[in-house]
């Protein structure tokens, strides 16, 4: 579904990402940790199409399209979706307005009819069952004064209504409390099926009990340095990054 | 003075140009070439109960207060070469008269209709006096038809008594080839409330003058605006907010949406004077350039005598947020739909403030009209 091969991109002169190989195939988890600083947002970034990193070298390939040709909004609407590690807040836009916008565009251009005002509220309801969102959040300006957690909720909602193929989510889980971790990964987990991917970046092993991963890659300095299963994760947890650290350096 | 007095000691002066500070960035200079036909364009609104539509002259013989009004009012208009031909040429100007006490609920519709055929230089008149606790609106509507040159002067001139209320929505739709010069002056004693609503939605040149003038305590002045010019359009605003008395209020609220190549102006003055102790005088004027070719210029203008006041201003013009944008983006909805959005966000906040539902769901509508049809010139 996903082919990255030796991904290489860089801000300004400095290179942030030296060489990523990652291959994902429809209904698997992945996880992404490593050190602050490794590389994890720019690689997430680059997926969506943020256009401040310029890719030098490589291919990203996702459902048989070169990806790295297409705006953000076609990568979107070819089902990429990323769940911000620091979502931006949109003053005077709410979110349902937002994701109505976002839904019909992405029906336009899968040559699709837009969705009108009564199948959007019945959507709507559905969703916010998966994620327990509340509707005075969605009918605020889109993350404005919005808590951290409450930031990460509302990314989960916008997943559940875009119905992504391949969902990235950056540290999602950091900024939410207990109850909302198990909430939101509950979420995640009804919107798994054997069709979609799912990317999750973290930098604790708590999530992944949750949403259990089949592999864990470890992201250092622009490189994936160690592949895995869940297990690794565990070992991580434990023992932190040092000994990778020496492997590599 | 007579009228062909009038027009040949301003084409003595000619327009204003940018040699002018009050004009710096709105020459009027090209206009000196055109052969202008002066003419006094007649105003008229529908008479509604409380309303009383009357001549100046009736009005000064029938209100010993307004005649004290007028007489002792600022000279200022007679010393500017375009408004002292605008007083020559306007022998009848519109007077509205709200009568002590009368709460005029609905308000009243006033066009501005320029038709473009032969060079006309078009000049208008009103007067509106509010006696004591009398509530009155009105809602404006300029446009102009045609693609020959047109030019315009439009005076008011508001007087408010003691506890009254006045409400005066202008929406400004003209044609590319029309150059409009309004200016309102808004003279204020105790307890009264005037709000001003100015929506430039289209206009080759326009320029909105906008003077109060604080006579009491405890008065309200709220001058909210938004400006969207595109193409090659040009939107001034200059305003003068006078502070006279102590314990007085004034919000400015201005916001632009500027497109295309088209620049914006911005001049406001704040004075308080001495005896104004206790004032709150706000000004805000923030603006997006939703194109790189467009322009913007503001200058805020704050000259306090008084110590005992509260006055705070913030102009601001940025580009539209980058973060932003990648985000929607990252949704799916198209760079221009992005814009568009965050573009009709930004001047929601100007536009929610127009008191008439029907009024502001028109403006709303033929904002967004603008901003999505300009969207695709952009950058
Ligand atoms: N716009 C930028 N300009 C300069 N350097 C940048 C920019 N964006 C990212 N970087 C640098 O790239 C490196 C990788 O950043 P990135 O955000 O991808 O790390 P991360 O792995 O997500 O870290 P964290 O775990 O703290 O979220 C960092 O050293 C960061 O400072
Ligand atoms: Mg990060």
């Amino acid at each position: 579904m996903l082919s990255i091969n030796n991904l290489h991109a860089r801000i300004g002169e400095k290179e942030i990402l030296k060489g990523i190989n990652l291959e994902i195939k429809p209904g698997e988890v992945h996880a992404i940790m490593g050190p602050n600083g490794s590389g994890k947002s720019t690689l997430a970034s680059v997926l969506a199409g943020r256009e401040d990193y310029e890719v030098t070298e490589g291919s990203v390939i996702f459902q048989g399209k070169d990806i790295l040709e297409l705006a953000p909004e076609e990568r979107a609407a070819e089902g990429i979706f990323l769940a911000f590690q620091y979502p931006v807040e949109i003053p005077g836009v709410s979110t349902t307005n937002f994701l109505k916008s976002a839904v019909n565009e992405i029906r336009k251009y899968r040559g699709e009819e837009p969705m009108d005002a009564v199948q959007f509220l019945k959507m709507f309801k559905e969703k916010m069952a998966y994620v327990n969102i509340d509707q005075s959040l969605l009918s605020r300006a889109l993350n404005e004064g919005f808590s951290g957690g409450e930031k990460k909720r509302n990314e989960i909602f916008q997943m559940a209504v875009l119905e992504p193929k391949l969902a990235i989510l950056d540290e999602t889980d950091s900024g939410l409390d207990i109850d909302a971790l198990r909430i939101v990964a509950e979420g995640v987990n009804k919107l798994k099926g054997p069709d979609n991917a799912t990317i999750v970046v973290t930098h604790y092993q708590r999530l992944l009990d949750y949403i259990v991963p089949d592999f864990v890659h470890v992201l250092y300095k622009g490189r994936i340095v160690k592949s895995g299963t869940k297990e690794l994760a565990l070992e991580l947890e434990e023992k932190g990054y040092d000994w990778i650290k020496a492997e590599v350096d | 003075m007579s009228k062909e007095l009038a027009i040949k000691s301003f084409q003595a002066v000619g327009f204003p140009t940018s040699k002018m500070e009050e004009w710096k960035y709105t020459s009027l200079k090209n206009l000196n070439e055109i052969d202008w036909s002066w003419e006094e364009l007649n105003l008229s609104v529908a008479s509604i109960d409380g309303l009383q539509i009357c001549t100046l002259q009736d009005l000064l013989n029938h209100s010993t207060e307004f005649k004290a009004k007028w007489e002792g009012k600022d000279p200022i208009l007679e010393q500017n070469p375009l408004f002292a031909l605008n007083a020559a040429i306007c022998e009848n100007p519109l007077v509205l008269w709200i009568k002590e006490g009368i709460q005029i609920e609905d308000a009243v519709h006033l066009s501005v209709f320029l038709k473009q055929d032969k060079n006309t230089a078009f000049q208008s008149k009103m007067i509106v006096f509010l006696e004591k606790d009398s509530s009155f609106s009105i809602i404006e509507s300029a446009n102009s038809q045609g693609e020959t040159p047109v030019f315009s002067t439009f005076v008011q001139e508001v007087f408010l008594a003691e506890g009254a209320q006045f409400k005066y929505v202008k929406e400004q739709n003209l044609s590319d080839s029309c150059t409009y010069v309004d200016q309102t002056f808004v003279y204020q004693d105790s307890n009264s409330q005037a709000d001003t609503f100015t929506f430039s939605l289209n206009g080759g040149i326009i320029r909105n003058n906008l003077h109060f003038y604080i006579n009491g305590e405890q008065v309200v002045s709220n001058l909210n605006g938004l400006y969207v010019p595109g193409a090659n359009q040009l939107m001034d605003t200059h305003s003068v907010v006078d502070h006279r008395l102590p314990n007085s209020e004034s919000n400015e609220l201005y916001k632009g949406v500027l497109m295309g190549q088209s620049t914006g102006v911005f001049n406001g003055k704040i004075f308080v004077r001495k005896d104004a102790q206790k004032t709150n005088a706000f000004q805000s004027c923030r603006n997006v350039l939703a194109s790189q070719k467009a322009t913007m210029n503001t200058k805020p203008q704050l000259e306090i005598w008084a110590d005992d006041v509260k006055c705070s201003h913030g102009t601001t013009t940025g580009q539209l947020n980058e973060e932003s944008l990648f985000y929607m983006r990252s949704r799916g909805i198209s760079l221009a739909a992005a814009k568009t959005l965050l573009l009709l966000a930004f001047a929601q906040e100007v536009i929610d403030t127009i008191p008439f539902e029907e009024t502001r769901k028109s403006i709303s509508e033929k904002i967004i009209a603008k901003i999505e049809a300009s969207n695709d010139l952009v950058i």
